[in-house]
Parts: structure tokens; C-alpha cells; sequence
């Protein structure tokens, strides 16, 4: 019973990270109806900036995230800037084929700079257990589950407060409209984008806290990320953080109850069925779903 | 082509073209070498692969992404029957093809009702979860660590092919495809595709199922992929399910279409041979960064023509304005 108990908690602290990996991926799909497909490339990014960070500067990784952040936001500004804004009113494959050429440059590049093969940020207490009861925690996994709530709650209220969330919004409900009212919709489609690969970027770092990646790991985080929007509802913020705990339960006990890798079959079993009977997410009223085409 | 050329002509010309090039590529064989006949076969498979997956993204605008799924079935039923059964792969190879069938028919049903985005991540899902499954499974497939078919020996129930071989029956299923494209492309069961890519709901009130017309579309582009998959699975001799369910295959025939031209009959075919001949020279010219290259290439592609090669070219001349310029316009923000 102890085992299933500890597999539940791991479930669920992975899958506030998931969660982190998943909310920009979500808002990108929401707000501009483009499904990036580079998305898990930028999550690799982040964690190789902050490795590097991390053994070039010795620069802590939680500390290290928000230089990661930074830089990511700039990348991913100049991105949708120059060139996803460029196809962003075509037809759903032409900004896919766009995410996948750059899928493609991103993931190759690191894999020229970085090579191929496993890394991970090892910190001298990430290891540190924190026992609760007959229950060991990495203390690095808790602080990574810690800061990725916070990080997607913080995301809900600029979304909701400050003008740049609530101009975000806006576009994305109606771009005509809110181009009528003043807002830059180029600009602001470069920020979503810009924040998106940002939140990526952190949440690549405090993977490779806890977890070993290498540049080949980008295609299972954009797919995890496609279930998990999914799950939640697209542009769903806090949908994103209940479809993340979800995915990492559904692999925590998948993996617990089941042989090999069925696991694995079980999450895209549940992505169908879902998409099925509930296309427009578990949690509430897809806020895609009401948006007008312009 | 020339407005000269009488209305009967103009009817037949793509058919005549069609036939010899078909022929001409039968009589490239003879002046290739062994390297060159195996890069060739890989084309025309890709020909047929893009051709195929036009059928469901090009004319009925629904973005498989999971395509690949029938590419992998179509693969592991042959193995399965030639490896535990015995079977020739000339009896195999129909049976995949209508198994994949079967399967696009049965995922299509549910999946089908599905629009845009949510169809495409569906079909990737499915793709993904069939992977894992067939991983799973290693008495029938032999798991992760693949499975080998009999190709040498007594155990041969169907003698290897060979570079030559494979090149003629690549060159088959591609004018297969390439005919089931034409036929589709001038039927009325072609027009209703159309339609439904134009707007489904407009499609079914003039008359059209638009369940029953869907869900056979994506059955025969599952049948026709199916088949590539069986065949190229003999040719590898070894096949994992890492590489027959490989998402990559599924981006390739997208970005085919999309370059050559979606919803043509002749544009796959260019965007497939464009694309091989590049990727090819790339890897033989710069080997480390060859991928790197195809990104970057991928990207101008899209941003300079967005339509594909050869809706560009009618609209061009239909228009007279060739500015590539103009054209990067069409879909900017």
C-alpha cells in the first residue's frame, strides 16, 4: 500500500511540473489557434541554458530560471515576430509545418552544441530526501512541484490583472475586435508567443533538476504537452494544471499496475477518449471554443 | 498547358503524361546503379506516401498527423503473417493494406467528427498509442528489440527482392496511388471531397454523407499507405516500431503535399521528388548539419509559398504576377 501511496505523490508532484511544461504550449493554441510543434525543443532549450548556467557560472538552476526565462522570451518574441506572424492566418498545416522546421533546427543545433548524449543539473540537495511518513521525496522534486504551481497561478492572475494579460485575451477572443480598440495584435501575439517559450524555459530547468534530457527528449514534451492542453482545454490555464496532475497520475499508477510500457498506450488512450466525448476539455468551457474566426 | 490544344486533348494530356512517365521511370532502372536504384525506390515511395495522404489532407482538408499508423500496420501485419505464418508477401501485402483499411474505417468512425486541430492531435494520438501497443506485444511483433523477417533460407516463404525488385513495386503502389488520385481528382465523389474541404456544413445540406464519403477517404488513404508500409517493412528485413510508427514519416508526406501543392494530383508528386533530391544532396554534401539545413528550408518554404508549388504557378498565371513577394502577404498578420 506504502509503494501505491509513494507512486500517487510522485504522480502528482510530476505532474505539477507537466503542468508548467503544458500551460505555454496551451496558451500559444488557445490564443493564436497554432499548435506549436517546437514547443518541447524551447523546454530542452531552457534546460541546457540553465545546465550551462549551471556548470560554466555555477549559477543555482532556480536561480538560473529567470536568466533562462529571459532569454527564452526574447527568442520567442523574435520567433512568432519574424516569422510565424509571417503564415499565422493560413491553414492549420502551414503553421505546423513551420513549428516542425523549427522543431527541427532547434532540436539539430543542440544537438551540434550539446551532442546527443544525457545530462542533468545535479545541485547538492536536489537528492536530499524529505521523509513524510513511510514516504521518501526528493527535496528537488517538491521545490520544482512548489515553484510550478506558483508560476501557473501567478500566469492565471496576469492573465486576468494586468493589461498585457487582459490584451492577450482580448486577441485572442476576437482579433478583430480587439484590433478596433487599439491593441497591436502583432506585438501582441510575439509576447503570448514570447511568454510561452519563456514558462518552456523554466520548466525545462527544473526538469533537468530532477530528471536526465537530451535534445531527443523535445518530441515526447510536445506530445505530453499536446495531451495535457487537450486535457485541460485549450488557453485553460488553471485546465492545464488539473490535465497535468491527471497525466502524471494516469502515468504514475499506469506504471505502478501495468507491464512495460503500456503505460504510455493508456495516456494517448485517454487523450482519444477524451477528445471524443469532451472535445472542449475536463475542466469547464473551453475558451477557445466560444472565439470567433476573423 | 497551351490553350491550342482541342477540348478532347485537353481532357487527355494529363493522362498521356501520366502513362510515360510511368514508362520512362519503368526504363530509368536500366541506366541507374545499384546506390542509385535503391534512392530512386525510396522516392517513389514517397510519392506514394504523399500521394496517399493527399487523398485525406489535400482534398477533404482533414491534417492526419497520425498517418504513419497505417504505414506501421501495414508494416507489422506482413511481418506478423510472413514471420509466424508463413505467408508469401504477394498474399500479405493485399491483406495489410485492407487491414489498415479496416483500421482507418474503425478510427474514422469516432475520429472523423473531430474538427482542425482536434482531429490532427487525435490521429497523432492513435498513431502514438498503436506504437505502444505493437511495443507490447512481443510475442506478435517482438517488441521493442523489432522483429526480423525471413528472408534467406527454407524459412523464406517469399524470396528477397532486392534493390531492383523493391524499385519496381515502389514504382507500382506510386502509379497506383497516382491513379486512384487522377480517378478521385475528376470523380464526383471527388467534387464532394472538395466541397467538404470548403465548407462541411454547406456540403451535407447540398445532399452529400458526409460521414459515409469521410470515413472512405480516410479507409482508402489508410489502404494505399498501408501497402507502402508492408512493402517497405520486407525491405528493411529488420523493423522496430521506434522507426515503422516514426511521427517524422507522418511530418515528411505533410510537408510534401504542403510544398508540392495540397489537394493537385501532380503536387505531392513534386514536393515528394523535390524534397528527397534535397534531403539526399544535403546528406551527401553536409553530413552533420544536414538536418539542420532541412529545417531552415522547411521554414522558407512555408513563409515564400504557403499554397504549394503548383497552386502558386496556376494562380500566377492566371493572374500574371509571379512576386513571391506578394505572395508571402497572403496569410501575414
Amino acid at each position: 500500500m506504502s509503494g501505491f501511496f509513494q507512486a500517487t505523490i510522485y504522480g502528482l508532484l510530476q505532474g505539477g511540473l507537466l503542468a508548467l511544461v503544458a500551460v505555454g504550449f496551451s496558451l500559444v493554441w488557445g490564443v493564436m489557434n497554432v499548435v506549436n510543434l517546437s514547443h518541447g525543443a524551447f523546454v530542452v532549450l531552457g534546460a541546457y541554458l540553465g545546465w550551462q548556467l549551471h556548470s560554466s557560472l555555477g549559477l543555482d538552476p532556480f536561480l538560473g530560471m529567470i536568466l533562462v526565462a529571459a532569454v527564452l522570451f526574447c527568442l520567442g518574441y523574435a520567433v512568432q515576430r519574424l516569422l510565424i506572424n509571417l503564415v499565422v492566418n493560413g491553414p492549420i498545416f502551414i503553421t505546423l509545418l513551420l513549428t516542425f522546421g523549427l522543431e527541427l533546427l532547434l532540436v539539430q543545433g543542440m544537438n551540434i552544441v550539446f551532442t546527443a548524449n544525457y545530462q542533468s543539473i545535479t545541485t547538492s540537495y536536489a537528492g536530499n530526501a524529505v521523509i513524510v511518513g513511510d514516504i521518501q521525496l526528493p527535496l528537488g522534486r517538491l521545490l520544482a512541484f512548489a515553484l510550478a504551481v506558483v508560476i501557473t497561478v501567478a500566469l492565471v492572475r496576469v492573465m486576468s490583472r494586468t493589461r498585457v494579460g487582459m490584451s492577450i485575451m482580448a486577441t485572442g477572443m476576437d482579433r478583430g475586435a480587439a484590433r478596433l480598440m487599439g491593441i497591436r495584435a502583432r506585438h501582441v501575439y510575439a509576447v503570448t508567443f514570447g511568454l510561452a517559450t519563456a514558462l518552456a524555459g523554466m520548466a525545462g530547468t527544473m526538469v533537468g533538476v530532477v530528471d536526465t534530457f537530451n535534445p531527443a527528449a523535445a518530441g515526447r514534451f510536445t506530445l505530453l504537452s499536446f495531451v495535457i492542453a487537450v486535457l485541460g482545454g485549450l488557453g485553460n490555464m488553471y485546465g492545464a494544471l488539473v490535465g497535468g496532475m491527471l497525466m502524471g497520475l494516469v502515468q504514475a499508477w499506469g506504471g505502478y499496475f501495468l507491464p512495460g510500457t503500456w503505460v504510455n498506450a493508456l495516456a494517448f488512450l485517454l487523450l482519444v477518449v477524451v477528445l471524443i466525448f469532451r472535445p472542449s476539455g475536463l475542466v469547464g468551457k473551453a475558451f477557445y471554443s466560444a472565439r470567433l474566426e476573423v | 498547358m497551351a490553350p491550342t490544344l482541342s477540348p478532347a486533348w485537353r481532357q487527355r494530356w494529363p493522362w498521356a503524361a501520366g502513362i510515360l512517365a510511368v514508362a520512362a521511370a519503368f526504363g530509368l532502372q536500366t541506366q541507374l546503379y545499384s546506390g542509385q536504384v535503391r534512392t530512386i525506390g525510396t522516392i517513389f515511395m514517397f510519392v506514394a506516401l504523399a500521394l496517399s495522404w493527399n487523398l485525406i489532407g489535400g482534398y477533404t482538408g482533414y491534417a492526419s498527423f497520425g498517418q504513419v499508423v497505417f504505414f506501421g500496420l501495414g508494416g507489422y501485419v506482413t511481418a506478423a503473417l510472413m514471420t509466424h505464418a508463413h505467408w508469401s508477401f504477394w498474399l500479405a501485402l493485399p491483406v495489410s493494406g485492407l487491414l489498415a483499411a479496416g483500421y482507418g474505417a474503425l478510427i474514422g468512425i469516432p475520429l472523423l467528427r473531430l474538427r482542425g486541430h482536434y482531429f490532427a492531435v487525435a490521429t497523432l494520438g492513435v498513431a502514438e498509442g498503436t506504437r505502444e501497443i505493437v511495443t507490447n506485444l512481443p510475442d506478435l511483433t517482438g517488441g521493442g528489440g523489432g522483429i526480423t523477417l525471413p528472408t534467406v533460407g527454407a524459412a523464406a516463404s517469399t524470396k528477397y527482392l532486392g534493390n531492383d525488385g523493391f524499385y519496381l513495386v515502389f514504382l507500382v503502389l506510386a502509379a497506383l496511388c497516382l491513379l486512384v488520385t487522377a480517378l478521385v481528382s475528376r470523380s464526383k465523389f471527388g467534387f464532394a471531397l472538395r466541397a467538404i474541404h470548403q465548407d462541411e456544413d454547406a456540403a451535407a445540406a447540398v445532399g452529400i454523407n458526409t460521414t459515409r464519403t469521410k470515413v472512405l477517404t480516410f479507409a482508402l488513404s489508410g489502404f494505399l499507405t498501408g501497402l507502402v508500409g508492408a512493402t517497405y517493412a520486407f525491405q528493411q528485413v529488420t523493423i522496430y516500431p521506434e522507426r515503422l510508427f516514426d511521427v517524422e514519416l507522418t511530418v515528411l508526406m505533410v510537408v510534401m503535399v504542403v510544398i508540392g501543392g495540397s489537394g493537385t494530383v501532380l503536387g505531392p508528386i513534386l514536393g515528394a521528388i523535390g524534397l528527397q533530391f534535397l534531403s539526399e544532396w544535403l546528406r551527401q554534401n553536409y553530413t552533420t548539419i544536414h538536418t539542420l539545413l532541412l529545417g531552415a528550408i522547411i521554414i522558407a518554404a512555408v513563409i515564400l509559398l504557403p499554397q504549394g508549388l503548383v497552386n502558386y504557378l496556376r494562380e500566377a498565371r492566371r493572374n500574371g504576377d509571379y512576386s513571391l513577394l506578394a505572395n508571402v502577404r497572403r496569410y501575414r498578420l
